[in-house]
């Protein structure tokens, strides 16, 4: 790999090696990768079946990324979207393509540990063609300041059996002002997951949206957010599956855990069927940590707050 | 030594303790007998100082201290401990973790691979597994009668350690009370099944809410086995009138 910004490069793995991540597995020569700093790439990284190819564009960069068909990797992706400034606006485009039969994994950091004013719009359009398999884990980490704002918005079309699975987590620093909107359409007999983990601390402002559109004969789909909302956090989450097609079925499921008087939370599951042999189901909680939880670990010694930042760590993993 | 004094609780209007007194030598194994609904579990989160259950009277007193208003991580810290019945699961920690607080209790690898083992887990599967609901109900019962050992306790409140667990257990369960007692501990056993007492020094049988019998654990057994074989109150044998209220035994005889 080819790093053009030293300085930069640097400081983006200091900040995820800070947050407990292991950077030097990500910059081996066997690992494709891809490094954006601002509205440049700092590194880039092509392995066999994989191509990665950024464009400029204003205030960031696009990224067309193509899995040749029938590829498995077996080291997983590496993309890095990092910011080093303190003030600005990053616009990053990603448009993904598993060929089919290709099975591929991505590794996802999002790393802004400085920023003050600082605004993230991301969106990424994914296709994954008949019988292929792509993972996408996408963890953030923000600076302490709570003043990010940060748009991420993913489009993913599964074809034909395909499988795709798509993470997102914010749960070791900050989370700022975040809108997260996952939107999921599966074809015959493909599968998906959504998840989302995200801790919410101060006043920080959390949405959520998760769709699930269940459009071919026995798809099978899951959309699951966990939040914790501490202090004066203020959550929304919602939701959604359609059960479109026969024998499709579908779950969503939200857990909200809340501490603190001044938090402001809200879940709102939506399922709609449009077929009689489809079939949906929800599960949805807010509220404090479950008390027998907390007595469990308090009989062995751990005061409340120790006990239930245990049980909290435990559920963001 | 822990002693109860004249503890009394009442909850929503229904007395489910009288006037209990109780006492608990380090060193020793000690059950408490009594049918289901007699108040054991009740008495068990009243001495851990469960947040619902203050007792209306009486005192709780740990080597000469009054620990009756002591919250129950202070309880835990002076030596009690409690297994519930049906301890919860928990997301993402796995059983190495749980055993040690996240890290907070520091133990060699050998002790607590020990300590799976002698709740009958093998620590090579059972190491990273999680707390979760993937455990069976017998497997978490074994997973937090592990945890416990990991603490050492003074005092540690079984609370019908064999419930879901399989037909082993009973060994299991002794290996569990002498584990506690070789490390000078003093374990309670609180079941409704009288050969889980048979491996302890002292019993008290509780029916209704109020001591019936203590004293040995054998004496003790055979008086539970003769009260509580033929009751057809569990609840309120004929014999205890003076744990029923005039209306109870109104209710009773007719």
């Amino acid at each position: 790999m080819s790093i053009n910004v030293t300085n930069e490069y640097k400081e983006l793995v200091e900040a995820l090696e800070k947050n407990g991540a292991d950077a030097s597995k990500y910059f081996d020569k066997r690992v494709a990768s891809i490094i954006i700093s601002g509205n440049r790439v700092i590194g880039l990284n092509n392995v066999k079946g994989v191509k990665l190819t950024p464009t400029q564009i204003e205030n960031g960069v696009k990224v067309d990324m193509e899995i040749e068909e029938g590829t498995i990797l077996p080291i997983p992706i590496h993309v890095c979207t990092g910011y080093v400034e303190k003030k600005g606006l990053q616009n990053i485009v990603f448009n993904i393509r598993i060929r089919k039969n290709a099975k591929v994994k991505f590794t996802a950091h999002c790393v802004f540990p400085q920023v003050e004013e600082f605004t993230h719009n991301a969106i990424s359009n994914v296709i994954v063609e008949e019988g292929a398999i792509m993972e996408y884990a996408d963890e953030h980490f923000h600076s302490d300041l709570g003043t990010i704002n940060l748009r991420t918005i993913t489009n993913a079309k599964v074809e034909k059996g395909g499988i795709y699975k798509n993470s997102f987590t914010l749960t070791k620093t900050r989370v700022g002002k975040l809108y997260v909107e996952m939107n999921l359409d599966l074809g015959e007999e493909a599968s998906g997951e959504l998840v989302s983990k995200i801790k919410g601390t101060k006043d920080d402002s959390i949405e959520i949206k998760e769709a699930l559109n269940l459009n071919g004969v026995r798809s099978r789909g899951i959309a699951k957010s966990t939040v914790v909302a501490l202090d004066e956090t203020k959550a929304n989450i919602v939701n959604i599956a359609y059960g479109n097609a026969p024998y499709s079925f579908g779950h969503v499921e939200c857990n909200e855990i809340t501490k603190g008087d001044k938090v402001d939370v809200k879940t709102e599951p939506i399922l709609k069927v449009v077929n009689d042999l489809a079939e949906l189901t929800h599960e949805a909680s807010i509220g404090r940590v479950n008390r027998r939880q907390l007595e469990t670990l308090m009989a062995k010694g751990l005061t409340e707050d120790e006990a239930t930042e245990l049980i909290i760590k435990g559920i963001l993993q | 030594m822990l002693k109860l004094e004249n503890i009394s609780y009442k909850a929503e209007n229904k007395i489910i303790l009288r006037d209990i007194s109780m006492e608990f030598e380090e060193g020793k194994k000690y059950a408490i007998l009594g049918v289901n609904g007699a108040g054991k579990s009740t008495l068990g989160y009243i001495i851990m100082g469960l947040e619902d259950y203050k007792p209306q009277t009486g005192r709780i007193i740990l080597d000469g201290e009054d620990i009756t208003n002591l919250p129950i991580y202070e309880r835990a810290k002076r030596g009690i401990t409690l297994v519930f019945q049906e301890p919860p699961r928990f997301e993402g920690i796995s059983i190495g973790a749980y055993l040690t607080l996240g890290g907070k209790i520091k133990i060699e690898k050998a002790e607590l691979e020990n300590i799976l083992e002698t709740v009958g887990l093998s620590p090579k599967l059972y190491m990273s597994r999680k707390v979760n609901g993937s455990l069976s109900g017998g497997e978490r019962k074994r997973v937090e009668l592990a945890s416990i050992l990991v603490l050492k306790p003074g005092y540690a409140i079984l609370d019908e350690p064999d419930s879901g667990i399989d037909i082993m257990s009973l060994e299991m369960v002794n290996n569990v009370l002498n584990y506690i007692a070789s490390h000078g501990g003093t374990p309670i056993i609180i079941t409704h099944r009288e050969e889980m007492a048979e491996n302890v020094d002292f019993a008290y049988h509780i029916c209704n809410g109020v001591v019936l019998h203590k004293g040995k654990a054998t004496e003790v057994i055979e008086e539970y086995k003769k009260e509580c074989g033929i009751c057809d109150h569990p609840n309120a044998p004929e014999k205890n009138e003076k744990a029923m209220t005039s209306k109870e035994k109104e209710e009773v005889s007719k």
